[in-house]
């Protein structure tokens, strides 16, 4: 029950926000509010949690959004424990990311039951999916409560504790059913049922979308993710945390943008285990995880122009063209093109690459011609015509909506949500540079594209000003690495939930320690897996060539949704 | 020996001029049937002279597909393309050609069989047909009907029958949406086109296709000693421009690939085929290319015509013109949507094409 008196200061402060000082949070404002739904309280690293009862979440999460303000739900992460099921859901705010709350639901161990958070957040869908596809908690009221990355024939929960990992999978071949098979055909209506993907050029990787045509227009689409699921936290969860993890986030989001990855798990890590970073290794960081985004949106705007003009084109080449240039300087100071490795905790793993000056101008060179390669894009594509009557006014994505949906990165920023982690809850040494968060207004395909092509050059401006900090730096300061014990064990049963700014968003890890040298859960918060959710908005009602257009825009990686 | 030189000469003299022996003439003097071929000779001649234009116009195809476009794309988008077989890679043709047609023919279940076979033949064959009619120079034409540019139009369209049948036969969905997008499409942009083609008529007088290259021969004005022909590109641009336009969407290339469109409906009407029907899809998608690119030639480039080197060289150079055209284009323009591409054939292309036609009716009636 809840400790203390539940005073009631509900409807003092009529229209602002409850629970918000100049310090931060206040949790026992939020309490408060909450009253007689909290029955316990926990610290967690990042923020305070408050415990509820299972059948009571959305009364509570409905309160937290609307009259504190909590309009962001990062994540769902579930876990079995000895004695009960939990989720925890990650709030946050928009408007500032640092102001965090969570909300723990522990279910009892013979019916793991729990409301579903969907009405409140619709990003809670696919969230409380997977929660029930690995953990195996039902939740109430779900609107479509099914597996989400295995298979709908697999037995079992793999990630709870009593999980036989070596029970054979049997499915009959009658049982697991061709798509194609159970063809959606009505003979009342005029609609078409149509699989695009798991094979097909525009699902940049394994996505398969059920699809409902009308003519050519999209009545209804549904993705279907999984394919890709490679147990990244799983894996993550049977290495130990100083070295066995580190390799694995190079692979949620491929695209090269492996720094960005690497930073959050570093980030949850070091902030876990309470280690310091020295400034001359963030600085680096910075710069590789500038370097990383740059070549993540190139990527971005070619295989968008790609699917918009149809072909691989000269706008497609030219932003792989470039993304090399990046990956080569990337390869020189990591040694990998793709799968980096670099980051280590409390540090990076070595210096620059000597010597120090040719390489500085190597960067250099790249940025000075950065600005007639960007203009370059501008010109074949943004100021197309042919380009515009494609891309704007269509994957509209309305700001509340996006919000709903937990989107963030470039497709919220497109959407004009002024939300950027680097900024609003900084880390690194973003805060001493001068830079520019970019929004657009737009909503639609063509505003994600120039936020895009826009953060780009903002990158650059970064990557600009930390090559000037490194080659003035002292050589006796330079400290890549700060003092880690060999084994490194945070204290049991410390929870802590970080993210960072990806290339495509927040990219956040939940990590639950029990002690020991492993995390006892490990959970990837990926930002493309919530900005997919948002694809049968702006999707649905369009022609099919503007939903491949939408998919494209936001940019996702299935490497990422599916972990 | 003699009589071979003779050939040679005669169809040299008649180049460009209406009345170029035709090229089955020209076979049939070469292989002595006399200046009155009976019925049986003059099969035998046209024969060889399909043939041999038959086999111009594959040996092109050939160069096209394979090796050309890869080179032409390269260019444009920052790259070397085929570089390691043979000189300039040239022998990745034969490579090419070896890979396709050793390749399974995959039959999917449910095909439409006799349509699923006759769509790459006719795609293919509609295209060659059209040549058949194609004034080329140095007296290089099969038949020079009094409805020549009719017949041709009339059998390029006969691709859209191909389209459609591909299409429907593949019983594949992603098959069904590329043939009814291509259907939508040729049908937007065939009567553009034909009508745009009608205001060169107009001028012309004839439908004859060598009495139109003839008439475009006299010099529209002399600047300086150089004098530029009346071809129907200098006389009349814009009905030049619209056709270009409308020519793109004919043989579906950017902005108008719409019936293939990969990224969409992965490859349209073309998905399910493999192996030698892909080939013959292929093929067609080529020829149609460089069909249009005759067409273009021989009704607004003058044909044959030009300084210096013999006429089927020149006439040849106008139709990869023409298809550097199509690459380029392919290279650096978006595709519009299906909607947007229709909307743009009736609503503008449609509009001016007849306001061209109209235009020049006027004009050509207030001179003659």
């Amino acid at each position: 029950m809840s400790l203390e008196d539940p005073q009631d200061q509900r409807g003092a402060q009529e229209g602002e926000l409850v629970g918000v000082t100049d310090e931060g949070v206040d949790y026992d404002a939020l309490e408060a509010l909450l009253g007689d739904h909290v029955i316990g309280r926990e610290s967690h690293v990042n923020a305070e949690a408050f415990v509820i009862r299972p059948d009571e979440v959305q009364d509570v999460l409905f309160a937290l959004r609307d009259e504190a303000g909590f309009d962001h739900c990062s994540a769902v992460t579930a876990q079995e424990y000895e004695d009960r099921y939990e989720s925890i859901y990650h709030l946050k705010k928009y408007d500032d990311p640092t102001q965090e709350v969570g909300v723990v639901v522990p279910t009892s161990k013979r019916a793991p039951r729990s409301q579903s958070a969907e009405p409140v957040y619709r990003t809670a869908d696919w969230h409380e999916r997977e929660a029930y596809d690995l953990i195996g908690i039902d939740y109430d009221e779900h609107p479509d409560l099914r597996r989400i990355l295995l298979p709908e024939t697999w037995q079992g929960h793999p990630m709870g504790l009593d999980y036989n990992q070596d029970q054979p999978q049997v499915v009959t071949f009658e049982s697991h059913t061709n798509p194609l098979a159970e063809d959606q055909e009505d003979d009342e209506s005029d609609t078409m049922f149509i699989n695009i993907g798991p094979h097909h050029p525009a699902t940049h990787g394994v996505l398969h979308l059920k699809t409902v045509l009308d003519g050519e227009q999209v009545a209804d689409v549904k993705p279907d993710i999984g394919y890709l699921h490679r147990c990244e936290e799983q894996m993550a969860q049977s290495g130990k945390y100083r070295k066995e993890i580190m390799p694995y986030p190079d692979r949620w989001d491929y695209s090269s943008a492996g720094i960005l990855n690497e930073w959050s798990y570093a980030r949850a890590a070091e902030d876990l285990a309470d280690l310091e970073v020295p400034e001359y290794a963030q600085v680096i960081r910075t710069m590789a995880a500038e370097l990383s985004r740059m070549a993540g949106h190139m990527l971005a705007v070619g295989t968008f122009a790609l699917d918009v003009y149809g072909d691989f084109t000269a706008i497609f080449q030219y932003a792989f063209r470039d993304r090399e240039k990046i990956l080569n300087l990337l390869e020189d100071l990591t040694g990998q093109r793709l799968m980096f490795n670099y980051l280590r905790l409390g540090g990076v793993a070595w210096d620059l690459p000597e010597p120090r000056e040719e390489y500085f101008d190597k960067i250099r060179d790249f940025l000075d011609e950065l600005p007639a390669t960007v203009e370059e894009y501008h010109n074949l594509l943004s100021s197309n015509e042919i380009f515009q009557i494609r891309c704007v006014d269509t994957g509209v994505l309305e700001p509340d909506v996006a919000k709903s949906h937990g989107a963030t990165g470039p497709v919220a920023r497109g959407s004009g949500i002024d939300y950027d982690l680097r900024r609003d809850d900084p880390y690194g040494y973003y805060p001493e540079l001068d830079w520019n968060v970019i929004t657009e207004d737009g909503c639609d395909n063509y505003a994600r594209v120039l936020c895009r092509l826009q953060e780009v050059e903002q990158s650059a401006r970064i990557i600009e000003q930390c090559v000037d900090l490194l080659a003035e730096w002292p050589e006796e300061d330079r400290e890549i690495q700060s003092n880690v014990p060999r084994t490194l064990r945070p204290d049991e049963d410390a929870e802590i939930y970080r993210a960072v700014e990806a290339a495509k968003g927040e990219l956040g890890i939940y990590i639950r320690s029990d002690g020991t040298d492993k995390p006892a859960r490990f959970k990837i918060r990926s930002p493309c897996f919530s900005n997919l959710q948002t694809l049968p908005e702006m999707a649905e009602g369009e022609y099919v060539p503007d939903m491949v257009a939408s998919l494209g825009s936001l940019d996702i990686i299935l490497g990422e949704v599916d972990r | 020996m003699g009589a071979f030189e003779t050939v040679v000469l005669q169809s040299g003299s008649g180049s460009g001029s209406a009345e170029g022996a035709p090229l089955t003439d020209t076979i049939g003097g070469l292989l002595g049937f006399g200046s009155n071929m009976g019925p049986g000779e003059t099969l035998v001649a046209a024969f060889i002279g399909a043939f041999f234009i038959g086999n111009l116009m594959l040996a092109m195809t050939g160069v096209a597909g394979p090796w050309a476009k890869r080179k032409i794309t390269a260019a444009f988008t920052d790259r070397i393309a085929v570089n390691r077989v043979g000189p300039f890679g040239l022998l990745i043709i034969v490579a090419d050609a070896v890979r396709l047609l050793s390749k399974e023919l995959v039959v999917p279940d449910g095909v439409d069989r006799p349509a699923w076979d006759i769509a790459p033949i006719l795609m293919a064959g509609s295209a060659m047909l059209g040549f058949a009619v194609i004034p080329m120079g140095n007296g290089i034409q099969l038949a020079d009907p009094e409805t020549g540019l009719v017949y041709v139009f009339a059998v390029s369209s006969l691709a859209s029958l191909g389209l459609v049948t591909a299409g429907y036969a593949s019983n594949n969905k992603y098959s069904l949406l590329g043939g009814l997008r291509s259907i939508a499409q040729n049908i937007a942009y065939e009567i553009p086109l034909v009508v745009t083609a009608a205001s060169v008529v107009i001028f012309a007088g004839t439908l004859r296709l060598s009495e139109i290259v003839a008439a475009q021969t006299e010099p529209l004005i002399t600047i300086v000693g150089v004098s530029i022909p009346s071809w129907y590109a200098f006389v009349n641009p814009f009905a030049f421009v619209l056709f270009m336009a409308a020519n793109l969407a004919e043989v579906g290339r950017n902005p108008f690939d719409i019936p293939e469109a990969p990224t969409e409906i992965v490859a349209g009407y073309q998905t399910e085929y493999s192996s030698v029907y892909f080939v013959l899809m292929y093929l067609g998608e080529f020829l149609h290319i460089f069909l249009g690119g005759a067409i273009i030639a021989t009704i607004f480039l003058g044909g044959p015509a030009g300084p210096v080197l013999p006429g089927i060289i020149w006439f040849i150079i106008k139709i990869w013109a023409v298809f550097l055209f199509t690459q380029w284009m392919r290279s650096a323009i978006p595709r519009v949507r299906i909607d947007q591409l229709i909307e743009i054939g009736w609503k503008g292309m449609l509009v001016l094409s007849f306001a061209n036609l109209v235009l020049t009716a006027v004009i050509v009636g207030l001179i003659a």
